[in-house]
């Protein structure tokens, strides 16, 4: 599923941030990706789904090689991600139901199934009765459930999480972790997430890797 | 404000170009009527020493018709003053004239050319152009013509520039969208359709009004321009065709635009 050889990473060629790394994430694996601030955790997270071009090596995930500089195929490989990013980004001028819909409307689903996939998340992200409001009326909590409902709209195979719970509360950090896990549990769906903070009562078997000064290792 | 104002930004370069594009398009159907009469009343006129064969094109021109004139006609109004012998031996060696007409007006140069094929044809002695009279008035408008165009091909220029220049803003102001929805998969074009929505409705309005502007102008061209001018355009300035024609170039040349940025980013 995912693949990394002798992986080097860095920003614009200067110093390398991730250094010629080796590991191997399998389907319906739950990851997490660990570190101290500055370690290179998101940097590595974000070469997954090729926000950042890898520098050296290889990175294949769903077999794709993000090494190739195919547009095309990277979108692609997109559409078969969900990704829930620590500023949640969500489109200000969409309202909730909008942004959920956005990965179902990439994939150009017809409106009534979106609409009543958005309906199901929405019922299980506890937002409902929010579905016409903008994020700008939401909470921070709030809008980072909606934006793991957006990443979960379209069944995908990976969802790739940074710092999912970096700016919560207790409520919202536990709703969130529910919903990751349900997602691996009984969706299969790869779970990678990169956080400083490991949730000590998960209940699922996971793996995690740690990094440290660039260099990427498993931690027991 | 800052809607408006972007809106403007944009639609204002397309009608600046719009109207410069309606007044190379009347002065363009000005031309062409001027041409149609005038070449309806221009003909060559050549002498040949046997009877003509036909010719098809002249320098590229299609020649309407080769009309004889009458031989006999020449002959009585000279019989008066000939003895009878004269007149038998004028009927012997009198050439065939014709007067030929063409499709198309011939500029000067194209009507040296059409001299210089008619003289290569074996019976033909003498070749009439009248390329002293050719008239000055065609080519003065052929010369506002193409000054228009040139003037029109600087304003599209420059509407270009200005234009990309808004899109690039727009591109910015959607920063934030565009990326969300790439990382989401959608493609360039798809994340850009919000640019596309007010770039459409933009050039909607901007063809609207030079469309207006176009009309009011045709119907009041009688207190814009002098009264002898008057007689240069045609009566009923029937303007459908044009109207077509600034509607397209309203929305061709903001796309063409818009696409060269897009490829622009895309190869960035």
């Amino acid at each position: 599923m995912i693949l990394a050889k002798n992986l080097t990473l860095s920003y614009d060629n200067k110093k390398n941030i991730i250094e010629n790394v080796n590991f191997r994430i399998k389907a319906k694996e739950f990851i997490f990706i660990s570190g101290s601030s500055g370690s290179g955790k998101s940097t590595l997270l974000k070469s997954f789904y090729g926000e950042l071009p890898v520098s050296r090596g290889n990175l294949f995930v769903n077999k794709y090689d993000l090494l190739k500089k195919d547009y095309g195929k990277l979108l692609a490989l997109r559409k078969d991600l969900g990704i829930v990013f620590q500023d949640y980004k969500l489109i200000q001028d969409y309202t909730i139901e909008e942004n959920i819909m956005l990965p179902l409307k990439v994939h150009k689903y017809a409106d009534d199934v979106s609409k009543q996939q958005v309906k199901k998340l929405l019922k299980h992200v506890k937002l409902s009765h929010k579905v016409g409001a903008y994020p700008a009326e939401l909470s921070g909590g709030e809008q980072q459930r909606v934006a793991v409902a957006r990443a979960l709209a379209h069944n995908p195979s990976i969802i790739f999480a940074d710092e999912p719970t970096g700016n919560l509360d207790d409520y919202s950090s536990d709703m969130i972790w529910t919903l990751l896990k349900n997602a691996n549990e009984h969706l299969g769906i790869t779970v990678v997430v990169v956080t400083h903070r490991i949730p000590k009562d998960l209940g699922i078997k996971f793996r995690r890797f740690n990094i440290e000064e660039g260099v990427v290792y498993e931690a027991s | 404000m800052k809607l408006l104002k972007s809106f403007f930004s944009f639609t204002f370069p397309i009608i600046v170009m719009l109207v410069m594009f309606s007044i190379y398009l009347v002065v363009t159907k000005v031309v062409n009527n001027y041409k149609t009469n005038i070449t309806n009343d221009y003909a060559i006129v050549v002498i040949a020493n046997t009877p003509l064969s036909a010719i098809d094109t002249l320098a590229g021109i299609e020649v309407k018709d080769i009309e004889p004139l009458s031989r006999e006609k020449i002959i009585k109004s000279v019989k008066d003053n000939l003895s009878d012998t004269s007149i038998d031996l004028l009927q012997k060696k009198l050439p065939y004239f014709y007067k030929i007409y063409l499709a198309d007006f011939p500029t000067t140069l194209t009507l040296e050319k059409i001299r210089k094929e008619l003289m290569t044809i074996s019976n033909i002695d003498k070749v009439e152009t009248f390329s002293n009279d050719h008239n000055k008035l065609y080519s003065l408008l052929i010369l506002v013509q193409n000054i228009i165009f040139i003037l029109f091909a600087a304003v599209l220029l420059l509407s270009v520039l200005l234009l990309s220049k808004q899109i690039k803003i727009w591109f910015f102001e959607h920063n934030d969208r565009i990326t969300i929805i790439q990382l989401h998969g959608g493609s360039l074009l798809y994340s850009s359709i919000p640019i596309i929505k007010v770039m459409v409705m933009s050039s909607f309005f901007s063809s609207i009004m030079s469309s207006i502007i176009l009309f009011v102008v045709i119907s009041n061209i009688h207190f814009i321009v002098e009264p002898e001018i008057m007689t240069l355009i045609p009566s009923v300035l029937s303007m459908e065709l044009e109207i077509a024609q600034i509607f397209l170039l309203s929305l061709i040349i903001p796309f063409i635009t818009f696409f060269g940025l897009l490829v622009k980013y895309k190869l960035k």
